[in-house]
């Protein structure tokens, strides 16, 4: 199989009942035509790592498609809360393992060095530890007395994000460097995938490895989608679209089930290609209004 | 950046002869709390310690260093966006730092040392909570989550509380969830848990709280003018305590101060969000 394929091939590598990785942070870089892509393939019981996440999980747990999240943080930030993941939650109708920021980055590092734990001093004195005494375990050293948290491995199954380009081969560039967590789930997870803004010739890498992010042997499947992070923003090509979280939120918290069914079907889930579904959110107008340079 | 944002739609009161309004009086009060020494990042909707960090590096602080959304070091943005994690917040960084490698370094080396966060509910120890209300399983409201706020709290020695609704909601006597750490159960504890610093203020739309050396519960510092002592303590959930004597008013800022916020700073009033 080659490694760059389209968007379709690449989601289907999820399986119903994996632990997936999604990159990106809050508003932020996140690959939400993959997510799109996954709802759209109605997967299901998804167990959903997501470190500072937002509408990713929102999306996937509006399609039935998550079980569980793990993660520190989901929110719309200044725009609000993330509405479905709310009342998903307060239902019991997904489940959430809760771990600091931090401590999610020792698991993830616990797992890629194959090491027991990582220790950190995350969380000492708060309620976070106690929520997951067996993979969170409060402990002193022996040598010194310190204490410190022992951070278990976390198992990923699928990890995946989204960068500005890739070439054949697999090697993938963030540009103009990596800033988020994403390669704390790329080292971690079995199956590797990026979506990238355009797929260029080996040679650009060549010319210039020292912008290369992952190595092709890092990743296992990539697909190209422009605007791929689209409504989340990619720096330093296009922000976030706010006008489009104003929108889901106002017809996710709606009263009227239709005002999010038809906002959901019309602006999420029927458009097929990448390029149907900037159309459905005002095309060129919108991709004019939040780039911030020539992609 | 190609789009303006929109204002907020929030009013906040006016301060009683201050010629400012209450959250213009909070951020002013909290940038007079740093200096030259300053070394600070932000998180999630942190209008007001943003709008702070900004200000006093305007002002009094010119080598206070501030990293936008934790990335972006000495940004410089011509607004504020409605999110503070945004990249919109980083033009005119001199840096854009790596998150696990620069930024988590950086934060547990002490390079950083100063931190701030609100709560939904903040206790007399300055604990605080924004995981859930009611109980952990079956909870009244599921908040965002604390993000780095258990780690940071642990790590960071100077942090800095804030609250735009004072009210016995928020400062309870007892968390339904300790999200981020400050002192702890008072006293020594936040010392002999091996964790550095603590809480200096709190600042809140009623007054300057700092905290009582030896037991490190929230005492009073100075109320803003119109509050009264006793309208704080209606609005606490818990004892407050109050130095003997008069107690101090609330500085009133400079002008010029407030034109840098309002005109330089924040011109989109986006520090409002924390308002509405």
């Amino acid at each position: 199989m080659p490694k760059v394929q389209s968007l379709q091939d690449a989601a289907s590598l999820v399986q119903d009942g994996d632990t997936i990785a999604i990159g990106g942070l809050s508003m932020n870089s996140t690959p939400m035509a993959f997510v799109r892509e996954l709802v759209r393939r109605e997967v299901r019981d998804l167990t959903v790592v997501a470190i500072v996440q937002g509408l990713a999980v929102d999306w996937l747990v509006a399609g039935g498609c998550v079980k569980k999240v793990v993660s520190g943080l989901v929110s719309f930030e200044g725009l609000g809360l993330a509405p479905r993941f709310r009342a998903a939650v307060q239902s019991g109708e997904v489940a959430i393992e809760e771990y600091s920021e931090h401590t999610l980055v020792c698991a993830l590092q616990a797992q890629t060095y194959k090491l027991p734990f990582m220790p950190t001093r995350a969380g000492i004195g708060t309620d976070m530890p106690a929520l997951h005494p067996e993979t969170t375990r409060l402990e002193t050293d022996a040598a010194t007395g310190r204490h410190y948290l022992a951070c278990t491995p976390l198992k990923v199954d699928v990890a995946v994000v989204h960068a500005h380009a890739g070439d054949r081969r697999g090697n993938v560039r963030v540009d103009p460097k990596l800033l988020w967590l994403d390669n704390e789930i790329i080292n971690a997870a079995t199956t590797k995938i990026a979506t990238v803004e355009r797929i260029v010739e080996t040679s650009e890498f060549t010319a210039e490895p020292h912008r290369t992010t992952y190595p092709h042997f890092m990743i296992d499947a990539l697909a190209e989608v422009p605007w791929g992070a689209y409504p989340s923003s990619m720096f330093p090509n296009y922000i976030h679209d706010k006008d489009f979280f104003n929108a889901y939120s106002a017809a996710a918290m709606s009263r009227d089930d239709d005002a999010f069914s038809s906002f959901w079907n019309e602006r999420v889930i029927e458009p097929d290609a990448q390029g149907d579904y900037l159309d459905a959110n005002g095309g060129a107008a919108t991709l004019m209004r939040i780039a911030r340079r020539t992609t | 950046m190609t789009t303006q944002t929109t204002p907020p739609a929030a009013a906040t009161p006016e301060v009683p002869g201050y010629d400012c309004t209450i959250d213009e009086l909070m951020v002013v009060a909290l940038s007079e709390e740093f200096d030259d020494t300053t070394r600070a990042f932000n998180g999630a909707v942190s209008f007001i310690p943003v709008c702070a960090y900004l200000l006093a590096r305007a002002t009094h602080a010119p080598e206070l260093v501030w990293s936008a959304s934790s990335i972006a070091v000495d940004a410089a943005p011509a607004q504020i966006p409605e999110s503070t994690l945004s990249d919109s917040l980083w033009d005119g960084a001199s840096m854009l730092s790596n998150s696990p490698f620069d930024f988590w370094a950086w934060a547990q080396a002490g390079h950083y040392n100063t931190f701030a966060f609100r709560g939904a509910q903040i206790d007399r120890y300055g604990n605080v909570n924004n995981t859930v209300i009611g109980p952990y399983n079956r909870p009244k409201v599921r908040l965002p989550g604390g993000g780095g706020m258990a780690d940071l709290s642990c790590m960071i020695p100077r942090i800095y509380l804030w609250s735009t609704t004072h009210n016995p909601r928020i400062f309870v006597e007892q968390l339904d969830f300790r999200s981020g750490i400050g002192y702890g159960d008072g006293g020594d504890h936040r010392e002999r848990l091996g964790l550095p610093g603590g809480p200096q203020v709190c600042v809140t739309n009623l007054c300057v709280f700092e905290f009582e050396p030896t037991s490190k519960a929230l005492q009073v510092r100075s109320l803003h003018p119109g509050v009264t002592i006793d309208d704080v303590r209606e609005a606490t959930g818990f004892e407050v305590l109050a130095p003997s004597g008069d107690i101090p008013i609330t500085a009133k800022p400079d002008p010029e101060v407030l034109r840098l916020l309002r005109e330089v700073i924040d011109p989109t009033s986006q520090r409002l969000r924390e308002f509405s």
